[in-house]
């Protein structure tokens, strides 16, 4: 028997622990839904360079892969504008009467996501639909260029390749020998030195590709900051390309060694760039963009059920999100009351606070979080009063005690109307009052005015404060929306908060108050042991 | 460590008592036998335990009718909740008043009259679970009222001061009187600040007293000193306390006992929860008492033999 309580507390702990680590390691779940961070406030000013221009263009993101734009809003005081979209970009063109003086803005949010092709399958076609043979023209080059990149081709081809291992072996070219270097902007250059420019890269990408007759294009994009990053760095324009395999454009980046992935850090602004390259060049446009991190803090709960239910079929049936939606916002609330528990437990047997019963520091702690912490706490106030009414008023009519709780109940319901009807509930914040504040109140005016006769002000009062003290602090966890998704998410751990109920349960040590309650049987036994 | 001054010196704490003691030596069955004054008095009288004569018990509102008749045929008494803590809802009539016209009225010893009306309205509280332990409904028990012992003349304000003994397993372990005061309301209850006054278990004698935790040495009403009063029957007392754990089973056991002027020390009632500030009133902690006891309790002694164990002990 002596064991039990130790091998009790190990199992709950370790049921949670194993529930968890399989969840993360084997089904490779996060152990919280992710936090909804990839929406960004995208903005970009701009005005064109010569100051007698009459009209002034710049590339749009565009919804499609990867990319949801919401909430565009083009700002251009009395300026025509134009968007040309065509099937995978966008072009905004503000017209004018007059020459463009002032800045013209467009701003939109932007949703991210990661755009990532697993299977690249071998790819033999060789005829191509109208609106993709633009992807295969050759650029004219010098001889100079022509020479350097025959060569090329014939030291990284064996000829006679299908067209997704063409993709790949100039991937690995491009990627491999030619590093990053913003100095080196001409093909020549770059295949002399083994540098490049991120442009340069990818153009010589696109130019090994067209020449093996695969359509391939450059894509001009922005990389977005990281979360830690300071917010105002000057965020330029880079380069990446897309190819056209298997009746798709898969996503590659010389410069950054991907190849069929486009992480969600990067916001393609065009993708194909030669045709915007000399509208959008410094010479014709004076641009700044502003890119920050839209600030919602939200879970995704949504995606996290999608892939609990794909990942395993026995976790997806314990999970929560398998129920419908109003059960589930039920349960995010009540999955907070063991951990509230705690809190109790703690501050009554271990630090020895005085409470009215054993949970009505809990219940008026639901009561703050379904109104609000302002009219919770003036509600519990005004019910005070109305326990000293009864202490000094009711006592004097020496009523039976069940009409005398029903006056009470009355009390309460009209000091509901009186809130209701002076609109206090708005003032503090409050959206809806239930019918959950009769149920707390009932047992807590009672209690309140037997105390009051009974144990005087002083305890009374030191009780009161101590069930508020509790009650807010339980508040103040309960205002961790992590905390909650947590719970939510691994609802086991409530196998462990009853494992560490139990050893609270059997603590047997002194409360902190008592330490203060024996101050003088301390001191007295001090001095009468150095007698 | 901020507690380890408090667990060299002995002292009990309120998660020790619970953990160790109550919940290891008190069986929850045995529990009703002190918690419900109806059933004390009966296992009592069958232990040939004295205890204060039960005149009669109002159990459901109906019994309140006759309440008025048979209440005018005492002239003193205690009503008290069956199942009731701490001494809350007690009210000690001292004197029945009848005036010419049979109009009657009671006076409480501390000296506050109380219509008839009052009374009952107490009562029904008492019955509606105001008091109770538990909340639930409770039986009113209208019980013979005391007298003071003279030897506490010079100590008491108002009520009676009782003696409460803790018993471990049989053997009396700490003691002392309890006087009530002013500020206590003539309660013989420490909580509303009466006076809690250690003895020495080897004669009888009071040496520490405390209100509410702080040492006193003086009684705030009566100016009188508080060590060195010697309680009479001393010896009864503490067998009486003995016997008690033999009476009921309990082995951490609060017993309150109150000296008669004629009839020697009489129970009053049990405690299947006592407090802790007896430590204070005695300077002394209990954890080593406790401790000696439980090596003493497989020797099978007499509730006689026990008392002088403890005597010689403690």
């Amino acid at each position: 028997m002596k064991k039990l309580t130790p091998w009790l507390v190990t199992i709950l702990i370790l049921i949670p622990a194993g529930l968890i680590t399989y969840k993360t390691y084997f089904l490779k779940l996060s152990l919280l839904p992710q936090k909804v961070d990839d929406v960004w406030n995208y903005h970009v000013s701009l005005k064109p360079k010569d100051a007698q221009a009459t009209s002034v263009s710049f590339p749009i993101p565009r919804s499609g892969d990867g990319l949801k734009i919401t909430d565009e809003k083009i700002r251009s005081k009395g300026i025509d504008t134009l968007v040309d979209r065509n099937s995978d970009s966008a072009m905004l063109t503000w017209l004018s009467k007059e020459p463009i003086v002032n800045r013209v803005t467009y701003s939109a949010r932007i949703d991210i996501n990661p755009v990532i092709v697993k299977k690249i399958e071998k790819d033999f076609t060789t005829v191509y639909p109208k609106q993709i043979k633009k992807y295969l023209k050759l650029p004219v080059l010098t001889i100079e260029e022509e020479a350097a990149v025959k060569l090329l081709e014939g030291a990284i081809f064996e000829g006679g390749e299908e067209k997704s291992l063409v993709a790949r072996k100039a991937f690995y070219y491009v990627n491999e020998e030619i590093q990053r270097n913003i100095k080196y902007k001409t093909i020549v250059d770059a295949l002399n030195s083994g540098k490049g420019s991120p442009l340069v890269k990818a153009r010589l990408y696109t130019y090994l590709l067209r020449r093996k007759d695969v359509p391939a294009r450059i894509v001009a994009m922005l990389r977005l900051p990281l979360i830690n990053e300071p917010p105002d760095e000057k965020i330029h324009l880079t380069f990446a390309n897309e190819v056209f395999l298997n009746n798709r454009w898969i996503p590659v980046d010389t410069n950054r060694a991907l190849f069929g992935e486009r992480p969600d850090r990067y916001l393609v602004l065009h993708h194909h760039f030669e045709e915007i390259e000399k509208t959008i060049s410094k010479k014709k446009v004076l641009y700044s963009i502003q890119i920050d991190r839209a600030v919602i803090n939200k879970f995704n709960k949504a995606e996290y059920r999608k892939d609990i239910l794909r990942k395993g079929s026995s976790i997806g049936f314990l999970s929560l999100y398998k129920l419908s939606l109003p059960v589930q916002s039920i349960f995010s609330t009540i999955l907070l009351i063991p951990l509230g528990t705690l809190v109790l437990c703690l501050a009554r047997n271990i630090i020895g606070v005085p409470t009215f019963g054993m949970f009505t520091p809990i219940l008026l702690t639901l009561f703050f979080k379904e109104t609000s912490l302002a009219f919770g706490l003036f509600f519990f106030l005004a019910v005070v009063a109305i326990g000293c009414l009864e202490r000094y008023v009711l006592d004097k009519l020496f009523l039976l005690a069940v009409p005398r709780m029903s006056i009470i109940l009355t009390l309460v319901i009209l000091l509901l109307m009186i809130i209701a009807f002076t609109g206090l509930a708005e003032v503090f914040g409050a959206s809806h009052i239930g019918y959950f504040p009769i149920v707390i109140v009932t047992s807590f005016i009672e209690r309140f005015s037997i105390m009051l006769t009974e144990d005087g002000w002083t305890n009374t009062f030191k009780t009161l404060l101590g069930t508020l003290i509790i009650s807010i602090l339980t508040f103040a966890l309960y205002s961790f929306p992590t905390l909650e998704i947590l719970m939510f998410t691994n609802p086991e751990l409530l196998f462990g908060i009853i494992a560490i109920l139990i050893l609270i349960g059997k603590y047997k040590g002194y409360r902190v108050s008592e330490f203060i309650r024996f101050r003088d049987l301390v001191s007295q036994l001090k001095k009468k042991a150095k007698k | 460590m901020i507690f380890s001054q408090l667990r060299e010196l002995g002292i009990l704490g309120i998660n020790n008592r619970i953990g160790r003691y109550i919940l290891r030596h008190n069986k929850r069955s045995s529990y009703p036998l002190v918690d419900d004054k109806v059933k004390t008095a009966a296992r009592a009288e069958a232990w040939g335990v004295p205890m204060p004569e039960n005149y009669f018990a109002i159990s459901s509102f109906g019994d309140l009718k006759n309440f008025p008749h048979q209440i005018s045929k005492l002239s003193s008494f205690v009503i008290k909740p069956a199942n009731g803590s701490q001494g809350n809802g007690i009210v000690v009539i001292s004197e029945v008043i009848k005036d010419e016209s049979g109009w009657i009225t009671f006076k409480r010893s501390s000296g506050r009259i109380m219509e008839m009306d009052e009374i009952r309205h107490h009562i029904s509280g008492i019955l509606s679970g105001l008091y109770s332990l538990s909340g639930l409904p409770d039986t009113a028990i209208i019980q013979q009222k005391i007298d003071m012992h003279p030897v506490f003349n010079d100590y008491c304000y108002g009520g009676i001061p009782d003696v409460r003994v803790i018993v471990h397993e049989g053997f009396p372990v700490m003691s002392m009187v309890r006087l009530p005061t002013k500020d206590s309301d003539g309660k013989a209850n420490l909580h509303q600040g009466a006076i809690g006054a250690g003895i020495n278990l080897k004669d009888g004698t009071t040496h520490h007293a405390v209100i509410k935790n702080q040492m006193v040495e003086v009684h705030p009403d009566t100016g009188h000193r508080l060590d060195g009063l010697k309680l009479p029957h001393w010896q009864e007392v503490l067998e009486l306390a003995a016997r008690c754990y033999d009476m009921v089973g309990l082995g951490y056991l609060g017993v309150d006992i109150v000296l008669t002027p004629d009839h020697g020390p009489i129970l009053l009632e049990l405690n299947a929860r006592p407090g802790l500030a007896i430590q204070i009133a005695n300077v002394a902690g209990l954890v080593p008492r406790l401790e000696r006891v439980a090596q003493e309790v497989s020797k099978g002694l007499t509730a006689k033999e026990r008392v002088t164990f403890s005597q010689t002990h403690f």
